[in-house]
This record gives structure tokens, sequence and C-alpha cells, in this order.
């Protein structure tokens, strides 16, 4: 149910003092950004390259015995989720941009994904961060595929939401892919009347398909064919780790995204409300629309620090691995202005996710008797 | 084969490689991708410059030191090309995890780099500067630096460098701009000494004061070495400014030489003033422009924004607060843009040069070359953009 900013926002001054502590936490971690940052992303480009490379001999090793097979789908997995998360997806939000590198910066870096970092950039960061959990402007809640909100009229497809969950999770690549460029408009033609897009609708088509045929070339051709070079059989032992090693990576990614804004108490908000926001207005949203979860330091880095939604949120452009650490102090400043604070262990996140599928499955009170009278 | 379907063919190709890295590794080279691999055994080692180790570190005055360079020559470096006297080369750094870059003059000459496999750069410490203090600090004998391929018009007159030559020269150099001069001189005299041709250089040298003229020694010695070299030292305390009576007095014949100009700006636009208003054609001046980007920010009371990529210029005034962003779409520019409050990252774009203000941040940026979000950036002075 959509949140009423007006009614439950603290007043002007709270909120501005509640701005200033937030900046606060900002101005101290930047301080602190420099050649630490620029040594961790390093290393971490440097673990998920090679685990890269070392996945893709293990498959082939798998020839001589299966233990190789599995270790190369776990290895090819890894590297996917940290090129996708901590690397790819930090990178591409110009966390690491002040390190002037060629390679690490926003406008170069392609991740190891369907979905073309161009236009993920171009729709992820300015409308979903801009217009966060808006219902009718932020397109990722629920992907327009869920039903998440009673904001969203009850259909009787939304019965079989489930379904459509196993697979858009399943085929998480796919979806982020035809997402990102908006593929119900550029390829059904459902026009909007005032195109917001910077580019066109063909230029969107080519980046689209550009960026899959590369991706099923690499997986699903060509190393497949190195493989078959050995012995024919192996291409198909190839090409299923590949396979599986994506649905491991799909599914992961998927689930940590769908933590991060369908949490049972995640707010949604409407666009009217949302004009002219001060600053403090904006981190309010922002915290109210995001949840937390928590683990190790190890998790947090496989998740890209999307295990601290609000600081990534509240702060898209801080290098990720100073969330944790930032997210301690922005709880303690919640409490001080008695804002709720979203977090939890993954696993009770999780299941407020699935109990948000389930429940939204089914229409209101309210719609089941208009539809009965 | 014609040239040009050789051409098409080499672009076909080098497309298709392209491509083909772009499928397996998400990156326009493969070596784009295995850097970070790469550099575990190569420090330093990066796609888009060459390694030079730091062979000697060699202070010339108080706030003067020259870097010595030695460009790497390892299997995996790629061999770094020649270069012609009078041109610079950036040297990039890492500081605190962050890449600068910095332009200097080449101070040695290509003859002395082919005997030797060095090269110089002699640097004036900035005193507020963020670089050249650190470089001096920081840099010990022994490190590597990046650098990138020599690069400038500045340079000998080719007809000069390969016969005898009726061309005559007038060199103007104020201060630290003796670099390039330093390279061109010692060029040529390498080449006298291998008993070629006869020549006529006059070079103007300003100094801010008599006690410390940069490389001294060194610039009589060539004098006497190379006949046809004449050196007038000048000090810019009791001498004042190049003028026409400067001109007059120690090089009458001006007007029969092609002129070369390096120093601050403010001296290479009075030099300008003061030849043209002799009359000495437009195309028979070189200059360059020397020395960090000016630091007194408060101090300049407009800038130009050169849209480099389009040719388009406009003056932004001091007092307003145009974003970059704002001004290129002023001038008929349509950068790609998104958000324009800096959250999205599309309209980010390459400063060449110049300092900008971040009104997010609200700190200035660096005056070398980086990557700017051109929504939120206010243009501080003279500022050169990639667009």
């Amino acid at each position: 149910m959509t949140t009423h900013l007006a009614e439950n926002r603290p007043d002007a001054e709270t909120l501005k003092a509640f701005e200033n502590d937030l900046n606060n936490i900002r101005e101290e971690t930047m301080a602190k950004v420099g050649e630490k940052d620029a040594k961790y992303i390093r290393k971490l480009i440097r673990i998920q390259r090679s685990s890269d490379m070392l996945g893709r001999v293990a498959l082939v090793l798998g020839f001589f015995n299966p233990l190789f097979w599995i270790a190369g789908i776990v290895l090819l997995a890894l590297s996917k989720i940290l090129d996708n998360m901590e690397i790819g997806h930090n990178i591409m939000h110009g966390q690491y941009d002040w390190m002037n590198d060629p390679h690490i910066n926003s406008r170069k870096f392609d991740w190891d994904i369907w979905g073309d970092g161009g236009s993920w950039k171009r729709y992820h960061n300015h409308e979903h961060h801009t217009y966060t959990n808006i219902i009718g402007k932020d397109r990722d809640y629920g992907y327009g595929l869920l039903r998440l909100s009673d904001d969203i009229a009850w259909r009787p497809k939304n019965r079989f939401q489930f379904i459509t969950y196993f697979l858009l999770s399943s085929f998480f690549q796919f979806g982020i892919a035809y997402h990102e460029v908006a593929g119900e408009r550029i390829f059904a033609g459902k026009r909007k009347e005032k195109s917001s897009l910077p580019i066109s609708r063909e230029a969107l088509k080519h980046s689209f398909f550009a960026k899959i045929k590369k991706q099923a070339f690499k997986e699903y051709i060509f190393f497949p064919l190195l493989a078959a070079l050995i012995s024919w059989p192996m291409f198909f032992a190839v090409l299923a780790g590949n396979l599986i090693a994506e649905f491991i990576r799909n599914w992961w990614t998927s689930s940590v995204i769908f933590c991060g804004h369908f949490t049972e108490d995640a707010h949604t908000f409407d666009e009217k409300e949302c004009e002219n926001e001060t600053r403090g207005q904006w981190y309010y949203r922002q915290i109210l629309g995001s949840s937390n979860f928590e683990g190790s330091r190890n998790f947090h880095i496989l998740t890209g620090h999307l295990s601290c939604q609000i600081e990534h949120h509240l702060y898209p452009d801080v290098p990720a691995h100073h969330y944790v650490d930032m997210a301690k102090q922005v709880r303690e400043v919640c409490a001080k202005y008695d804002i709720p604070y979203n977090t939890g262990s993954f696993v009770q996140q999780y299941w407020t996710v699935i109990k948000r599928v389930a429940k939204y499955s089914w229409p209101t009170e309210e719609e089941q008797k208009v539809a009965v009278s | 084969m014609s040239a040009s379907t050789n051409a098409s063919e080499n672009g076909l190709k080098q497309q298709g490689w392209t491509w083909f890295s772009q499928a397996l590794t998400q990156h326009d080279t493969f070596s784009g991708y295995f850097q970070p691999l790469i550099q575990m055994l190569l420090p330093q080692w990066t796609t888009d410059a060459y390694r030079a180790q730091i062979v000697d570190v060699r202070d010339e005055m108080s706030d003067m030191y020259s870097l010595v360079l030695k460009p790497q020559t390892g299997l995996l470096d790629r061999i770094w090309p020649e270069f012609k006297a009078g041109q610079f080369i950036e040297l990039m750094v890492e500081k605190e995890g962050r890449r600068t870059l910095r332009c200097f003059s080449i101070s040695s000459s290509p003859a002395y780099y082919e005997k030797t496999g060095l090269i110089e750069l002699s640097i004036r410490i900035q005193q507020k500067g963020r670089i050249t203090p650190w470089i001096r600090q920081q840099l010990t004998i022994g490190s590597l630096v990046n650098i990138s391929e020599a690069q400038g018009q500045f340079v000998l007159p080719e007809s000069l460098l390969q016969g005898p030559s009726s061309e005559k020269l007038l060199l103007i150099a104020g201060g630290s701009g003796i670099t390039p001069f330093r390279s061109m001189l010692q060029q040529v005299h390498s080449q006298h000494l291998k008993g070629s041709h006869a020549l006529d250089i006059h070079l103007l040298y300003y100094s801010r004061d008599a006690q410390q003229v940069l490389f001294q020694q060194e610039f009589e010695q060539l004098e006497k070495d190379c006949a046809g070299l004449t050196i007038s030292f000048l000090d810019s305390e009791s001498d004042g400014f190049i003028c026409s009576d400067h001109l007059q007095a120690y090089c009458s014949d001006y007007y029969q030489r092609t002129a070369f100009i390096c120093g601050p700006s403010p001296m290479i636009q009075q030099a300008r003033k003061v030849l043209a208003e002799l009359e000495v054609a437009k195309d028979k001046i070189y200059f360059e422009f020397f020395g960090a980007a000016p630091l007194e920010i408060e101090n300049s009371e407009q800038g130009v924004v050169l849209f480099q990529a389009s040719d388009k210029s406009i003056v932004s005034e001091k007092d307003k607060t145009n974003t970059l962003l704002e001004q290129a779409e002023q001038q008929g520019l349509s950068p790609v843009s998104g958000c324009r409050i800096g959250v999205c990252h599309q309209c980010i774009c390459k400063k060449k040069s110049g300092v900008v203000f971040n009104t997010r941040t609200q700190e200035y940026s660096d005056t070398g070359s980086e990557e700017i979000q051109l929504c939120i950036s206010v243009a501080q002075g003279d500022v050169v953009l990639d667009l």
C-alpha cells in the first residue's frame, strides 16, 4: 500500500537535521576514500578474472574427473557473481570514477551478463535511483511482471505469479536485459507520448541484440567448441556447465535484489508526492523504500554490498565496501529521528519477499467484493 | 591491391578482433581484461601508456628538478615511439589511488635518447601545486611511472635537421620554458659535432633573476661549441620583459627569422604582441604554453570553455554558474545526459585541461586530464573538453 509521505514524514526542521547528519556520514567516508579503495577493487578484479579463467579450464578438465567439472561451475558462477555485483554494478555507478583509470570507470565498463552496460546505466542509474519505489515511475518495481503492492489492480494472471517469479529468477539475465531497454516499448510498440530517452529505439534495439549475441557466442558456442576439440561430447559438458553457472548467478542476483526493495515492510510511493523533494525528503523516501540484510564480510561482497541497499540508495556513488561501516551510523541517525530502518537476516528478509509475492497473488478484499457484485 | 582496400581490410580485421575481444571479455582489447593480472608481474603496466623507470632525480635549482627516465623495453612492454626535439609527454602518477596527468616538455635530445635510452624532464615545483612537489618527494630512483608518447607541433623545422639550411631561428624562452629549447639545442649540437652544416640560431633567454639561471653553464658550453648559435641571457628583474628594444638590441635581424616562443602565458602573449607590432608574419611564429594552468582560481574573471571535438567555444563569466552541460547545450551540442543532478553518470566527458568546480561535492578538480560529470561541473577559468 502506498505510503502517504505528507502524513508520515517528519516535519521540515527534523528532516533538515536528518539530511545534515546523513550528509556528514557521506563526507566523513569520502574523506577516507583513496589508495586502499583502488587496491581493493583491483584485488577483487584479479580474483574475478582468475576464477573466470580457472573455471573455464576446470570445466574442460571435467573430461578426466567430474569433480573438476563441478569445481568449474562453482568458479565460473563465482566469477560472474563478483563481476556483476561487487565489480560491475559498483563501477558502473561511478563509485570508482575518481581513480581516473582507463578501464575501471563507469563510462567504459561493461559486465559479464546479457544486459548491455550502457542501457542499464541509462535506465537503472537514472530512473530507478531517482524514482525508487514510486509506482508508475520505477519500472523496477515488480519488473512489470509481478504485482507486489495493492496499488496495482489485481488481474487474473497474478494468481500464477509464483511461476512468473520462478521463471524471472531463472532467466534473470534475460529479464534484466529486456527490462532495461524497456523491451515492451521498443519491441511491442507501446509508445510513450514523450520519450525521455536520450537515444533512439533503433540504437537501443541494436545494443540489446549486440550484447546478447556476444554473450551467447561466448557461453554457448566458443567455449563449448573449444572443449569439443578434445572430444565432441565435451561440447555438451561445457555448454551445460556454462548454463548452470549462469543459472546460479541468475538466482543469486535476483534474490539479492528482491530482498532490497520487495520485503514485506518496504514502502511504495505516489509520483505526485515526490515532486520537488528536498534532499532530506529524498533521503527519507530512499530509506523507506529499501531494506538491508546482514551477514559476514564475504557475504556482503558476494551481494555487491546490495545487502546494504539502504546505504546504496542514499550514497550510490560511494565505494560500496564502505557501506557496512556507514550502515551502523545511518541506523543510529534513523533511531535518533524515529525513522524506520528495515533490516534482518537474509533468510528472514527473503521469507518476507516470498510472503509478499504470495499475498499479492490474490485480490484485496475490496476488489473481491467488487468482483462479486 | 590498392591502398584503400588494404586499409578497409585492416579496418575490418580490427573490427572483428574488437568484437571477439568484447564477446569473450567485455573489454575492447584482451590486454584491457588481463591488465590487472599482468600488473602482478609488471607493476604499472597499462594498455594506454608506456612504462618508464626513474633512473635519477637531479635538483637543478631550489625549485626545479630533473627526472631522468628510461622507457622500458621488456618483452611485454610496447616500445616507446621516437620523439622530436621540442615535444612534450604526459607523465602519469598515481597519488592516493588516483591517476593524475601532467604535461612536461622533454628537456633532452632525441640523439641522447638514441645513445643512452634515456629522456629527461625538467620540472618546476609549483608552490601550491598538488603534484609537482609530491613527485619530487615520492618518486625515488628505481620507481616506475607511466608516460604517453611524445606529442606536440612545437618542433624544430625538418629542413634544419636534414641538411644545410638557410632557415634562421629566433628562440625566446621564459623561465622553465627553456626546457624544449634545451632539447632542440642539444639535438642541433649533436648534429653539429657530426660535422654537418652551418646554422644561425639566436636564443633570448629570460630568467627571473641573474642568480638562478637554469642550465646556464650548459648553454654557455653549447654556445662555444656551435658556431652560429648565439645566446643572450636576460634578467627580467633588471632588463624587464620582452620588448621591441630588446629585439632590436640583441637580434636586429629578427624579421628574417622564424620565431619559437615558450614560457608562462603572459610572457607568450607579450612576445606575440611585440612580434606582431614589428610586423613579423603570423605563420612564422610558433609558441607553446608552459607550466601548469593558473592556480589562483579567484583571479580569473572569465574563461573560455573549448569543446574541442566539435570545435566550438563559449566564454563563461565567473559570476554565472551555468554548468558545462548547459553551456554545451547552448552551443547546440547534445551530449548524452540523464538525471542532471549528478546521480546517473551518463553525461561523463573527458576534460582535457582546466579546473572545474563540482557543485555536488563542492570541490575543485585537478588541472590535468580526467573524466568529469558535465551536469554538476562549472568551469573555473579556461577549460578544454573532449566533446
